[in-house]
């Protein structure tokens, strides 16, 4: 009998053990110490805290560094990404790895008021990692395209008087029109700029209903409205063909 | 809290540093990486003003009490010190020194202050791809024409190697991968930590380990600090003047902290050639103001000009800075003044406590553990490159490239490496400033 109560006690703590045991889940941030993924990185972490799970938060500096731990590892990860990295990084969306689409904004073209004057011959500071061909489509062939490292440095470069024109995202654009050296209009002939979040070694449908909650709630939504981020809220099918398609754009 | 964990931390290792012969602000930032890699911006930048000030204060003890300059920056505080030793007044000569660094910090604050609206108002300028170009391209000359005893061959050479090792990966202007020699993992760069440990470290830990100069005298009577008040005030006069040089040798890349002491020296050797007193406060006052001075092109503008300021830079890059995390120049002021001045005066205080009343204990107790602590630092650097590579998933590159530059470190140990790091670290950007100076 005391044998029978031993091994029944020791099976019921095992039991209430092993439901009390958290799902473990690593959530990367690929920019530590500041800016909007910084931020909503740091809303999922809490998020997933508060829905039950044991989060291990991987900071990591370099974006390339992130992917390549994303694409390496063998535990359950989620990250948010910026689908104008795919050609860099060679991570694209998919059936497995897709959970939301976060968010998306155009790209913005901004002109100094002293280039105002101007009619042609016009110096464009854009990003690296931009399409040159589909630039000098937009803006005509008589440019010189200037490369930036980032939209920071393209930011500082239009502000140091480098170039008359820029190429870049909704918040730098904002940033520049706040100054009043300048305008900036958003263009639809460029690429739509995309805000997911992918994972790894996970269940994609059970993660992407934690994770929508969490972007429901009113300290995300909040943000988002702050930041002027555009929501297209979406069954998971279409906001995976949505993502798809505009992956298409900075293929063409 | 978090602000203040990270002054001790910098104001710690500051005072091994400036009291271990050799080791400098650059190899201090190395060893202290692995935790740096877990700080803010502000963490970032207030460790370093603690470590860089403080090395400023306890690299006199070795420099007076020993004859051996703890920074390169010491060797004014090695000839006057050293008249001080003999006539049995080492604490002395520490103190007054001690003093005049904080008096020389406060005078760079000051000016700083009296400097930054004319700053913010022609910020634009900073801005300017122009501005980067010739700033980089004097930057280049000075780490030609000075570094190495101005042997331009030699540091040609490394300028081109740490470029060379800059090229692998991507580059600032295009997304296309260069330079891999098919090797997957060289997508991502040369990694920094192989360079800095193999080009810097082991050269440095070398040269300390093999040093067998022995501690001969701890000469001198303990001096009250009234006595070292007293004496400072008949040296003020040539302490303000050290302030203001100093504060200005601070800008001039890759020589800021040498420059500044030993211009004010000459000056001072000019002024008053009999007053070993007046010409130790006067180089030592110039070596603190210039520190700070020093650090405001990186604060201000994101640009750095010595060897530690890189590193920090690599850092603080890796931590998501740019100028731009404070929106403007004019917040970067602000936060210079809010965040870093309050601690950068309490780091002074804290090294005239340090330097002055326990001297002779802090250097007794290096000097007794010297080869354990050269041993410890070695094994902890190979431990934190192989753990910095599985943090990378590159632990093979980290270790080939470890052996690789150690073993050419200390091939060339004997010449100074910053020429090669700094293009090492910078070589992207400046190619980057080029390319669009061609451009525009």
């Amino acid at each position: 009998m005391k044998k029978l109560m031993t091994v029944l006690l020791s099976v019921l703590f095992m039991s209430t053990a092993h439901a009390e045991t958290k799902q473990q889940i690593t959530i990367i941030n690929n920019g530590k110490a500041g800016g909007s993924y910084n931020a909503r990185t740091q809303m999922y972490r809490d998020g997933l805290v508060d829905a039950g799970y044991d989060v291990n938060y991987e900071d990591v500096g370099k974006i390339s560094q992130a992917v390549k731990m994303f694409k390496e590892t063998d535990k359950p990860t989620v990250m948010v990404y910026s689908n104008n990295q795919v050609y860099k990084q060679d991570l694209f969306h998919t059936e497995q790895n897709f959970i939301l689409l976060e968010y998306q904004q155009p790209l913005y073209i901004c002109q100094t008021n002293r280039s105002k004057s101007k009619s042609s011959g016009f110096t464009v500071a854009h990003g690296k990692g931009y399409d040159t061909k589909l630039l000098n489509k937009v803006l005509g062939d008589d440019i010189v395209l200037v490369p930036y490292k980032n939209s920071s440095a393209m930011l500082k470069g239009i502000l140091g008087g480098d170039v008359d024109m820029m190429v870049n995202n909704q918040g730098k654009s904002f940033k520049y029109m706040e100054s009043g050296k300048g305008t900036c209009e958003p263009s639809n002939l460029l690429p739509i700029m995309q805000a997911t979040v992918i994972g790894s070694n996970i269940d994609v449908k059970q993660i992407r209903e934690v994770m929508f909650e969490i972007t429901m709630d009113i300290p995300f939504l909040e943000y988002h409205n702050s930041r002027q981020l555009n929501r297209p809220s979406n069954t998971w099918e279409n906001e995976l063909a949505i993502v798809k398609d505009h992956e298409k754009q900075w293929q063409n | 809290m978090e602000e203040l964990i990270a002054v001790s931390l910098g104001l710690f290792a500051g005072t091994v540093t400036g009291i271990v012969p050799g080791a400098g602000v650059t190899v201090a930032m190395v060893i202290a990486t692995p935790m740096l890699m877990g700080f803010d911006v502000t963490q970032l930048l207030l460790f370093y003003m603690a470590l860089a000030s403080m090395v400023q204060f306890t690299g006199t003890i070795p420099a007076v009490f020993l004859g051996v300059p703890g920074e390169t920056n010491s060797l004014p505080a090695v000839i006057e010190g050293t008249k001080f030793n003999r006539r049995m007044m080492s604490q002395l000569a520490v103190g007054v020194s001690a003093v005049g660094s904080v008096l020389g910090s406060v005078i760079a604050v000051a000016l700083t202050f009296l400097l930054l609206s004319f700053l913010i108002g022609h910020v634009s300028v900073f801005f300017s791809n122009n501005t980067k170009f010739y700033l980089y391209i004097f930057v280049i000359v000075f780490c030609v024409l000075v570094y190495n005893r101005g042997n331009v061959l030699i540091n040609i050479t490394l300028c081109l190697t740490g470029y060379a090792l800059s090229l692998p990966g991507e580059s600032d202007i295009s997304s296309n991968i260069r330079y891999t020699l098919n090797i997957d993992d060289l997508e991502f760069g040369v990694p920094l930590m192989p360079v800095l440990i193999g080009f810097l470290i082991v050269p440095t830990l070398y040269k300390i380990y093999n040093d067998h100069q022995r501690v001969k005298q701890f000469k001198g009577n303990d001096v009250a600090f009234k006595k070292v008040l007293v004496y400072f005030m008949r040296c003020l006069p040539s302490s303000i003047r050290g302030s203001v040089i100093g504060y200005l040798c601070g800008f001039v890349p890759g020589v800021n902290t040498i420059l500044a002491t030993n211009t004010s020296y000459s000056v001072e050797k000019r002024l008053n050639p009999n007053s070993p007193g007046r010409q130790l406060v006067a180089s030592e006052t110039a070596n603190n103001s210039g520190q700070f001075a020093s650090m405001l092109p990186l604060l201000l503008i994101g640009i750095p000009i010595t060897g530690s300021e890189v590193i920090l830079f690599s850092l603080l890059v890796d931590a998501g800075w740019s100028p731009f995390q404070f929106n403007n120049v004019a917040n970067n002021a602000d936060m210079i003044f809010r965040d870093i001045v309050p601690w950068f005066v309490f780091a002074n205080l804290v090294g005239l406590l340090v330097a002055w009343p326990f001297a002779r204990q802090i250097l007794r107790l290096f000097t007794a553990s010297k080869k354990y602590v050269i041993i410890s630092l070695a094994i902890f650097m190979m431990g934190l490159n192989t753990y910095l590579g599985i943090q990378d998933y590159r632990t093979v590159l980290y270790t080939v490239c470890l052996i690789v530059f150690g073993c050419v470190g200390l091939l060339i140990r004997k010449h100074e490496p910053i020429p090669l790091i700094f293009m090492f670290i910078l070589g992207n950007d400046i190619e980057a400033v080029f390319f669009r100076q061609w451009l525009i």
